[in-house]
């Protein structure tokens, strides 16, 4: 028993040693940082340009009132940014080199090891948004503050379960790279699919009938719509239980299909170079 | 007309060799259309809440989507290489290239085609002349969309040409200054005069995006001026051209090799 928990222990110092590697290594080039976060600045504003014109020009017609449209916009550009992970670029280049072979002879877990690299991913885009969100904040003022306290605590809860099914996405999504041998077109895939289902550029509610339906059945809408719907209040007491428990359901079971997806293609896996 | 047939073989044997990987191409042309189809439904959303868009009906809006989208399948397909710039000051890699007895910054734009062009080009191509169908424009409307496609691809090139000398003053390996090109560019699938004023000079003036589709797009459902919708884009894709020439070649005056 002893013996099993110094093992674990070893392990997760393992995990927290490439955490914070790769943070380091994100933190080197201090040159991009701002270019980067100029870059991400202006993909985010051209949707709440377009709202701003949309809302300046139909006031009182639509089903979100202005009020609440834009810091969820402000918040779910955020949201957006902080979880995206390299996920697929990283294995899809690691597996086309053939230097996959050495993460697989490394005595840590594959699946764990690039979680703690997704995490290194998140809080260093964390860390590039908070001046857009200071700025934004300075405009909007008491409209980002949420509802009460508890709203806070449960929408940082399914922020982290949104982190956890963002991963799990990009984990199912990557195994395709053992057969195509690249990440790039599924990464470009994901954020397809994310930019049209999670409600990153628009509230669900503003969808038509058949595409908001589209979102509720898959996990996208776990990743932004869901986090922001409880700090909204949008959500209210059992609601926002059921969809934390919904977001729990879906991290597990993309982590789990993530698992078995991965030994069925490792057993089909051929290592490049030589 | 020697210079002219180094470029040639230079692309064609560059997309002969990305043409290998036949599941890339396939994957690339999926991918970049389902980008496309990203925006339009985020396009559809904003429609379902307002008849119009600056001024701009559905319609109009996607013709500046497919022109948007065509004038990115054509640079992304001629001009791709500049991505990798940053990454090459950084290895010294620019050595090889600077010895060659062409153009270097033409050479070095062609040798290197991306394979996801093809799918922004059909969808945008698609899109382009769609809308324009739906719109029932005039025969010589149709005919103009390859030279504002042509110009958009030049100014768009500039543009990356201009932003990407940067790295050979702030030396990194991330092209993340070329990627503040790439979303301006997409800023201008909207029309221009919801922007506030300093983003409308940016993109009319400073990096002239909006002169290839959306001032044509005055012309054609505004009844603005003719020059707007033939003149402008020739003139602003030939001025940056030039600029961009001078940008690189202050550049390349910068540029260190890595040493042995």
């Amino acid at each position: 028993m002893a013996s099993a928990i110094a093992l674990a222990r070893d392990e997760f110092a393992a995990y927290t040693a490439l955490f914070s590697r790769a943070l380091k290594a994100s933190f080197a080039y201090r040159q991009s940082l701002f270019t980067s976060m100029l870059a991400t600045a202006i993909g985010y504003a051209v949707p709440l340009f377009v709202w701003r014109h949309v809302y300046r020009t139909n006031p009182g017609s639509a089903l979100v009132s202005a009020r609440e449209l834009f810091p969820y916009l402000l918040l779910a550009s955020c949201l957006n940014y902080a979880l995206t992970m390299n996920v697929e670029n990283r294995v899809g280049s690691r597996i086309r080199m053939g230097l996959i072979a050495t993460d697989l002879l490394k005595p840590i877990d594959f699946q764990f090891a690039q979680l703690a690299h997704a995490l290194s991913d998140g809080l260093f885009n964390v860390f590039l948004t908070l001046p857009i969100a200071f700025v934004a904040a300075l405009f909007l003022g008491q409209a980002l503050v949420p509802a009460s306290a508890w709203l806070f605590g449960y929408f940082a809860l399914s922020t982290m379960f949104a982190f956890a099914v963002a991963f799990g996405i990009s984990f199912v999504l990557v195994q395709a790279a053992f057969y195509t041998q690249t990440g790039y077109g599924i990464h470009v895939s994901r954020l397809a699919l994310q930019q049209t289902f999670s409600g990153v550029a628009a509230p669900l509610l503003l969808y038509p009938d058949w595409l908001r339906n589209a979102a509720h059945f898959l996990p996208f809408r776990h990743t932004i719509h869901t986090p922001l719907s409880i700090y909204m209040g949008w959500l209210r007491g059992g609601e926002i239980v059921r969809a934390l428990l919904a977001q729990l359901l879906w991290a597990v079971g993309l982590f789990l299909l993530g698992r078995w997806l991965l030994r069925r293609s490792l057993r089909r896996l051929e290592i490049q170079g030589g | 007309m020697h210079s002219l047939k180094l470029h040639w073989m230079a692309f064609n044997s560059a997309l002969q060799a990305k043409l290998e990987y036949r599941a890339d191409f396939i994957i690339g042309m999926v991918t970049s259309i389902m980008l496309q189809f990203a925006a339009l439904s985020f396009l559809l959303v904003v429609f379902r809440n307002t008849p119009s868009v600056g001024g701009f009906s559905g319609t109009q809006v996607v013709f500046l989507f497919g022109m948007t989208a065509i004038a990115l399948g054509i640079c992304e397909l001629l001009f791709n290489h500049i991505w990798l710039l940053p990454q090459y000051v950084v290895t010294g890699d620019l050595d090889r290239l600077l010895v060659y007895p062409v153009n270097s910054l033409t050479f070095f734009l062609v040798s290197r085609a991306e394979l996801h062009a093809f799918g922004n080009l059909l969808s945008g191509v698609c899109l382009g002349f769609g809308s324009l169908f739906m719109l029932d424009a005039p025969w010589y409307v149709f005919a103009l969309v390859p030279v504002w496609g042509a110009c958009g691809a030049l100014i768009y090139a500039s543009a990356l040409v201009i932003l990407g000398s940067l790295a050979f003053k702030f030396i990194g390996p991330f092209p993340t200054y070329l990627t503040i090109a790439h979303n301006l560019l997409q800023a201008t699938r909207y029309p221009i005069s919801i922007y506030p004023g300093w983003l409308k000079y940016t993109l009319l003036i400073l990096i002239p995006f909006g002169t290839f589709h959306y001032l044509p797009a005055t012309w054609i459902f505004s009844g603005a001026s003719v020059v707007w919708g033939t003149l402008v884009a020739p003139i602003a894709a030939a001025a940056f051209v030039f600029e961009a020439h001078m940008v690189w070649a202050w550049g390349l005056r910068k540029y260190e090799s890595t040493g042995s």
